[in-house]
């Protein structure tokens, strides 16, 4: 029993992250429709400004505090997904010009987003310090690291912030009416170019946020990108791409598979990597809507 | 039902929810006939024109071409079948020749297998020279040899009306929809695309046009149907439909059937 | 004629190509036999991307399938090699039809994603093979056998190749030109206008992707004989992106373009690599994202517009 408890705690915590990576992909998809797969390398960046800061393993060599590690991943992030938005996509995003186009620009990104870490960082993982260190924490029969009690409460706060911007407030309505309609927002008075450049500046922040939390769980290494965007949409695709909460019931979903199909299905352990990819394609065949409907029956 | 119809509509209706688009309709349309569709914003024109075009599928009624029923069929069967469309906003393949774009036109009548056009299979080579002839004629037709060699996104919007005429001209059709071909058009391309289509009509095809553009439509229509709310309204010659108080009654609660441009 | 113009060019494109295998040597020819079949895969995948307008991530997923299967069929259970081969193509197809039938109802970019599903499933399936598929060391240790008695080696397994480059060309180009070709770039640019002109956008689809994948696993065929190995790396993401990368530099919907992207990225690197080590991919991504924005119809465009003519 302590065993099926233990392992609930890591799939939710593995489930969390996902449900970030999803948040990303969400954040950006619904005002724009683009599906960024570099978000997996942002998390990734997120991860290695983790180190950087954190531990003397890389450059700078700083040995800071948490609080820098984290303020560092959410400017940095920021600024680059600002930045990724305005000369990639900005120019791509235009009536007339298939949307595939700022898609494909952004998978351009994503080779140079890994390229460019392989470069700064090297190809080696790169561990970085759990910021309550690694003692196992305890509540009732839920046991684990601290680490992963940490994730858990990270997410479960940040989609609580983000529902309540978006159900709440004045610019989650903007960006809302965005997701629904572009022209129609634009008419209503809302500057397009302002929500396009949040959304990649906030979708960059909590995949940073995401590799972040999970690189001293996983380490930071150049490859981690790509197998976390491809959970991340998973993730999206099962928990439906309308809502904020279906990101979130969807990571945990698919961590929940994974990790307890590892575990008790009598399979081949190498098998059960295919998971997520059943996961993946029998959503998008057979319940293409997610678990969740979006609000607005079409 | 009426001898000799090619496109026959009958009982057709449309519901969306609660709405009834478009209610017990019935329509006649003959070979070489134009027939042309108007009435207020919200009538169910459009809504007619892509149940017949096979867009939607109707709630209750048929639609007969020839003798085969279309009602519930895919857009591209009864395109196969002989009906034939243009659109309201032209929608060119943007990134093909002009000829290719009118040459998609004729993808019915030249759809050999695949390995039918590898090997070179005398039919569909004989079937692809007679599409490249049809094409060369219905652009010296519609009157755009001047523009073969251009960009079709950089047409007019007057050429990419006749260009899409063209296109659907390609497949032989034996009934073409026009979806407001005079809307956009400066008087002078108006002028062109009445003379246009009389030729169409000439060659035995059936026009059903929507259009609200009257200066275009009332010379150009042997027959005008109006709508209002999803009913037929009335029907009749162009000059006496004018003066039914029932289609005046109508557009004075909305717009006067303009004698301007849309 | 302009038919007998045409026949020659072919054959004086196929004889240089040719020739060029007997005077390389050693690892210039493990380099030439490689282009060549990166030439054909970007032919068979400008096809599929560039003129029937489907992002499918799969493409090498089913070129593994063909030289998988292939070697299984041939080398593990012993069948005649012209069987094995036929088996091979067949399931490739047999594959891609069923793959197809749901994948392109999808549109867009969520083509492209369950298409990247299915190719990591046939990687799971091929690393987890066991004693059949070898695992994650692949297989190895084994030879192109005698077709027809007639054993095909060293530079005449490179005309090979140049045949197989030739044959995707004219295939393609053949289908392009015809009504199917309108069809595909007519589905790829509206389909709604599409279906009204008669064309069955489903079918041309399906049509598209499984002739396009099945080429693929011609080309993953004769891959399995150029090292005499097959193992599950080769086939993963990392070449797919490649490959899309060499279609939009090179140009996308051209048959030239292809062409040119993949011979100047595949060897791109051979001159890069001694100035920036690994850093040559951070220039192709960079250089991927500058053609989408200033250069769309990318080297094909500007050898068009250079030589002053349209594209092909």
């Amino acid at each position: 029993m302590a065993d099926l408890f233990e392992l609930a705690v890591s799939a939710t915590a593995s489930g969390c992250i996902y449900a970030l990576v999803a948040l990303a992909y969400l954040l950006i998809l619904r005002p724009t429709s683009v599906i960024n797969f570099a978000v997996g390398e942002w998390a990734a960046t997120g991860a290695f400004i983790g180190v950087a800061v954190l531990t003397p393993l890389a450059w700078p060599r700083l040995e800071g505090p948490y609080w820098l590690a984290l303020l560092a991943v959410l400017v940095i992030l920021g600024a680059l997904g600002w930045l990724v938005e305005v000369l990639t996509v900005r120019p791509l995003i235009r009536p007339g010009i298939s949307i595939t186009s700022p898609i494909l620009c952004l998978l351009g990104m994503l080779v140079i987003f890994r390229e460019s870490l392989t470069i700064l960082f090297g190809a080696d993982p790169l561990p970085s310090p759990p910021p309550f260190g690694f003692k196992r924490v305890a509540f009732g029969p839920f046991a684990g690291a601290s680490q992963q009690f940490l994730i858990i409460g990270v997410t479960l706060s940040l989609f609580a912030v983000v529902w309540l911007f978006f159900e709440r407030t004045v610019w989650g309505r903007a960006f809302e009416a965005v997701a629904l309609n572009r022209r129609a927002a634009a008419l209503m008075g809302i500057n397009l170019r302002r929500v396009t450049a949040f959304a990649f500046a906030a979708g960059a922040m909590v995949a940073g946020l995401a590799g972040l939390l999970m690189s001293p769980l996983t380490s930071a290494h150049y490859m981690m990108g790509l197998p976390l965007a491809i959970q991340g949409f998973t993730a999206l695709v099962i928990g439906g791409v309308g809502r904020v909460e279906g990101a979130l019931l969807g990571g945990l979903v698919l961590a929940v598979v994974e990790q307890f199909g590892a575990r008790y299905l009598p399979i081949p352990s190498g098998l059960t990597l295919g998971f997520p990819f059943v996961l993946l394609i029998a959503f998008l065949f057979l319940r293409p809507s997610g678990l969740i409907a979006p609000r607005e029956a079409r | 039902m009426t001898g000799g119809a090619l496109l026959s509509v009958e009982r057709l209706t449309k519901r969306f929810g609660g709405l009834t688009a478009v209610e017990d309709l019935a329509l006649d349309l003959f070979p070489g006939e134009i027939l042309a569709l108007i009435g207020p914003n919200g009538a169910g024109k459009t809504t007619t024109f892509n149940l017949i075009a096979g867009v939607l599928r109707p709630s209750a009624g048929s639609i007969t071409l020839g003798d085969v029923r279309i009602d519930g069929l895919p857009v591209h069967r009864i395109a196969a079948l002989g009906l034939m469309r243009t659109f309201q906003h032209n929608m060119p393949f943007a990134g093909m020749s002009l000829t290719d774009n009118i040459l998609v036109g004729s993808h019915t009548r030249c759809d050999g297998s695949l390995i039918d056009i590898l090997i070179g299979r005398r039919r569909y080579r004989d079937e692809e020279a007679a599409a490249r002839r049809r094409a060369a004629d219905l652009i010296a037709f519609v009157g755009l040899q001047e523009q073969v060699g251009r960009d079709v996104s950089t047409l007019s919007f007057g050429e990419g009306r006749l260009l899409e005429l063209a296109r659907a001209l390609a497949g032989e059709p034996r009934v073409i929809l026009l979806d407001e071909p005079a809307a956009g058009l400066t008087p002078s391309e108006t002028a062109r695309l009445s003379d246009v289509i009389r030729a169409v009509a000439a060659r035995g095809i059936a026009v059903l046009l929507i259009e609200h553009d009257m200066h275009f439509l009332l010379p150009l229509a042997h027959r005008v149907v109006v709508m209002n709310f999803g009913h037929k309204i009335a029907e009749d010659a162009p000059d006496e439909v004018v003066r039914d108080p029932n289609v005046i009654e109508a557009y004075l609660g909305g717009v006067a059937p303009r004698s301007g441009h849309a | 004629m302009r038919g007998a113009g045409s026949v020659l060019t072919w054959l004086a494109a196929i004889v240089v190509a040719s020739t060029l295998a007997f005077m390389l040597g050693g690892y210039a020819t493990d380099v030439y036999r490689k282009m060549l079949i990166w030439v054909a895969l970007a032919l068979s995948y400008n096809f599929l991307f560039g003129i029937a307008g489907q992002i499918a991530f799969s493409h090498f997923a089913f070129a593994g399938v063909g030289a998988y299967g292939v070697v299984i069929l041939a080398h593990k259970i012993g069948l005649p090699f012209v069987m094995a081969f036929a088996l091979a193509m067949t399931l490739c197809a047999v594959l891609a039809f069923i793959v197809a039938l749901p994948s392109t109802r999808l549109e867009g970019f969520y083509l492209a994603l369950a298409t990247l599903a299915f190719s990591q499933l046939v990687l799971v399936v091929i690393s987890e093979g066991g004693e059949l598929t070898g695992g994650t060391g692949g297989i190895a240790n084994y030879r192109l056998p005698s077709v027809f008695g007639h054993a095909i080696r060293g530079p005449w397994y490179t005309v090979v190749l140049v045949l197989l480059v030739a044959l995707t060309l004219w295939v393609l180009r053949r289908l392009d030109v015809s009504t199917f070709g309108r069809a595909c770039r007519a589905v790829r640019d509206n389909p709604d206008a599409a279906a009204a002109m008669g064309v069955g956008v489903a079918r041309t689809k399906v049509l598209a992707y499984t002739l396009t994948s099945t080429l693929a696993g011609l080309a993953g065929i004769a891959y399995a004989y150029v090292d005499n190995v097959v193992n599950p790396p080769v086939f993963g993401l990392e070449n797919i992106f490649l490959l899309l990368f060499m279609i939009i530099v090179g140009g996308s919907g051209s048959h030239i373009g292809a062409i040119v992207g993949a011979v100047f990225l595949y060897l791109a690197p051979f001159v890069l690599e001694p100035i920036v080590g690994h850093g040559f991919l951070v220039v192709f991504g960079v250089l991927v994202v500058l053609t989408i924005l200033f250069q769309p119809s990318g080297l094909a465009g500007l050898l068009g517009r250079l030589s002053g003519r349209r594209t092909a």
